[in-house]
């Protein structure tokens, strides 16, 4: 009774400091991840199995991908970020009803996850499919939710909803073909985003207030040693890494170019 | 029995012994290489896994410490609390680590004195009993008296370690490594996927050993000691589950200065202490609940039709066992041998990213055993891990 009493207070305290002031203001967060220093290329992966097949698709290691044009990386994660030890209340922009229970699409596609990275609400459908002539299986490891390793006959497809959120992205492999990695990310927020082949992301309809902001890369994990506008910046809070709090005002809010050095996928 | 007198049942505002996992070189693994050497059989059971020898005088008493559950190291250096064993010399991470294993502690007790958590949903407070517990747990021989006690010790441990790790003495030395029970996750069991075992899957595991590896059969053991024994791996599993959900709290959910639990209220304020830790009983409710609920989630596998050894049933299953509805070919090979998909890791070997050099160099200091790749089984030899001997 006591421990509810408690839970409570924290709640609407949590309330009141993560409103914003008009719950009708809405913000854009965006920014670009470039590669400080010459952009790797990424390695062909190791065909180990049903070389027919696979190799012939020039299948690449995804783990870090920077354009060579412009140094700009892709796949790395930006989301909101709400813990689960303090209960933080974000307004959801009505925009996102729409896709609230939609269809999300993860194919074993030519010998890889098709998207390399899929964003996933828990009320949506993460719908499974093999394009593939072979046999695929697909496992997601996930730590709140209950893991899923499903085979996926080729022409298959199949359909799992993941019910709660997961903090950090999940892995998705498929054992038969190892080199096959894929992340999902699952929250129940709908306020997450992945760089594009230029390293850009942009997160729509926040509401206006002070949030925090998670930044995860596959290779690197947590993103907290940036270079922002020339100077050196740690994204943590406490023991927290990778993640910052932003304040997101009406209209448009550019963190910029945020550069990353070579090390930080090497640790 | 082993009276809570010896150890007092509540040892949270006792320092954890965090012992110098960072400084040890990864090259003076010793505990396991110990073996080769001859080690006092007593003494064995008291040499902790994760590569932290802490040997306690078999001769009981004379102040000597008692063996602990060790932490989880790997497991935090795979949550990035660490990211090189030199980080774990840091002053407030050890203060967090402490934390940790202080919660797990107080609600699940020590390796002689295990303790159970009191929840408000009550029908999880019959799932584990607490004197049988007592019975698996503490040294060899236990309580002296009462000749009873220390059955973990005396059959398991040497090779899955006191705290469950899967790290025992002999492990490095076998193949398949004996199982880490902190996971929760485990092979020969009816339930479906990722629901634990039920009990009764456990029991028939410790009856009959898992063939074709080092896991032996219990079946001289009486039923009432194997029941204690299994008891005993699931309150292992379920402390396990426990500690790695609070590694990613401690990762993932405190702010600049904020402390997983706050051990001076406990001292100043007991009340207020009580609140504040009513979310931790909430927490390790859920692992007890996936436990004390798996016999709801049993799969029923029908039994086999009567022609199942006829030419035509034989000879669909050959055309199955070749198609991408199973791809049993594609890992099992295509003559059976198990030499399909030969270049996966399992699970467990997953969590120290063995394709990353520096990451294992460090799990491996940490307590980690070698990773090694998952191996589909040679089915042409008719041995059975978990299936029934035909
Ligand atoms: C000589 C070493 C050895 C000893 C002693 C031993 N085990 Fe094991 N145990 C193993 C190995 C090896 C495995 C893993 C087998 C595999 O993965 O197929 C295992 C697996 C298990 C499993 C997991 C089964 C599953 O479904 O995943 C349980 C439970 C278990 N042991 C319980 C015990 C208990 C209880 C004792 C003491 C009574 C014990 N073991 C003693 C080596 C041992
Ligand atoms: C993704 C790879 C993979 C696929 C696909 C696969 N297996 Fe396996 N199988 C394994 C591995 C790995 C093991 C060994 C597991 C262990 O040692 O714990 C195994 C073990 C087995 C065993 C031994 C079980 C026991 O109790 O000892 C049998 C029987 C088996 N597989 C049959 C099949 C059949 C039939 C299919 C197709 C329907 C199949 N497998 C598909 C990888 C696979």
């Amino acid at each position: 009774m006591r421990t509810a009493l408690a839970i409570g207070i924290v709640a609407v305290l949590g309330l009141m400091t993560a409103m914003p002031a008009s719950g009708a203001e809405w913000g854009t967060l965006k920014g670009q991840f470039v590669f400080e220093g010459k952009p790797p290329i990424a390695p062909p992966a190791k065909i180990t199995k049903d070389k027919a097949c696979c190799g012939k698709h020039h299948v690449v290691d995804e783990s870090l991908l920077v354009n060579p044009d412009n140094r700009g990386i892709q796949n790395i994660i930006v989301y909101l970020y709400t813990g689960s030890k303090k209960k933080v209340n974000v307004p959801v922009h009505p925009s996102f009803a729409k896709t609230a229970n939609a269809d999300v699409p993860l194919a074993n596609d030519k010998c890889r996850f098709a998207p390399h990275v899929v964003l996933l609400r828990t009320t949506q459908i993460l719908v499974i499919s093999n394009t593939d002539p072979i046999g695929h299986n697909t496992k997601i490891d996930t730590f709140n939710n209950a893991a899923i390793n499903y085979t996926i006959a080729s022409g298959g497809s199949l359909k799992h909803q993941f019910k709660k959120p997961e903090k950090l992205p999940a892995r998705v492999s498929c054992s038969i073909h190892p080199w096959m990695i894929g992340w999902v990310l699952i929250r129940d927020l709908p306020y997450m985003a992945v760089t594009d082949k230029d390293g850009k992301f942009e997160i729509k309809n926040l509401p206006v207030g002070k949030w925090t902001f998670m930044f995860w890369q596959e290779k690197a994990g947590y993103v907290d040693q940036v270079v922002v506008g020339g100077k050196k910046a740690n994204w943590k809070i406490g023991r927290k890494r990778g993640q910052k709090e932003i304040t997101i005002k009406a209209g448009d809010n550019d963190l910029g170019v945020i550069q990353i050095s070579p090390a930080l996928f090497n640790r | 029995m082993i009276t809570s007198r010896r150890i007092p049942a509540n040892r949270a505002s006792e320092p954890i012994r965090l012992i110098q996992y960072a400084a040890r070189p990864v090259d003076s693994r010793s505990d396991r290489g110990a073996f080769q050497r001859p080690v006092p059989w007593r003494l064995q059971y008291f040499i902790v896994m994760g590569g932290l020898m802490i040997l306690v005088g078999s001769a009981a008493g004379c102040g000597t410490p008692k063996p602990q559950f060790e932490p989880n190291l790997a497991f935090m250096r795979y949550q990035k609390l660490a990211e090189s064993r030199a980080d774990f010399d840091d002053p407030e991470l050890r203060e967090q680590i402490d934390d940790i294993e202080h919660a797990v502690q107080w609600l699940f007790g020590t390796p002689d004195a295990p303790k159970l958590p009191e929840f408000d949903a009550t029908e999880l407070n019959h799932f584990l009993d607490l004197d049988r517990l007592k019975r698996s747990a503490g040294p060899v021989g236990g309580d002296l008296a009462e000749q009873t006690g220390g059955l973990y010790r005396q059959h398991c441990a040497r090779c899955h370690g006191i705290n469950g790790s899967g790290t025992g003495l002999m492990a490095g030395l076998l193949k398949p490594y004996p199982r880490d029970f902190r996971r929760g996750v485990f092979k020969f069991k009816r339930t479906s996927s990722q629901v634990p075992p039920t009990r009764q899957d456990m029991m028939r595991t410790i009856e009959r050993g898992i063939p074709g590896t080092a896991m032996p059969s219990f079946a001289e053991l009486s039923e009432e000691d194997r029941l204690a024994l299994v008891q005993y791996v699931q309150y292992l599993s379920i402390r396990g589950e426990l500690e790695r959900f609070l590694i990613v709290e401690v990762a993932m959910e405190l702010d600049e200065g904020e402390r997983l639990v706050s051990w001076a209220t406990r001292e100043q304020n007991p009340d207020r202490f009580e609140e504040e830790v009513g979310w931790l009983r909430e927490v390790a409710s859920e692992p007890m609940r996936r436990w004390a609920e798996a016999a709801s989630h049993v799969t029923h596998v029908p039994e086999p039709p009567e022609d199942w050894r006829s030419e035509t049933s034989v000879s669909r299953g050959k055309a199955l066992f070749f198609t991408t509805l199973t791809n049993c070919a594609a890992c099992h090979g295509d003559t059976a041998l198990g030499d399909g998909q030969t270049d996966d890791y399992g699970d467990w070997a997953k969590e120290f990213e063995p394709g990353k050099p520096a990451a294992l160099r460090d799990y491996l200091a940490l307590g980690a055993l070698p990773p090694y790749k998952s191996q589909p089984r040679n089915l042409r030899l008719g041995v059975y891990r978990g299936g029934e001997d035909r």
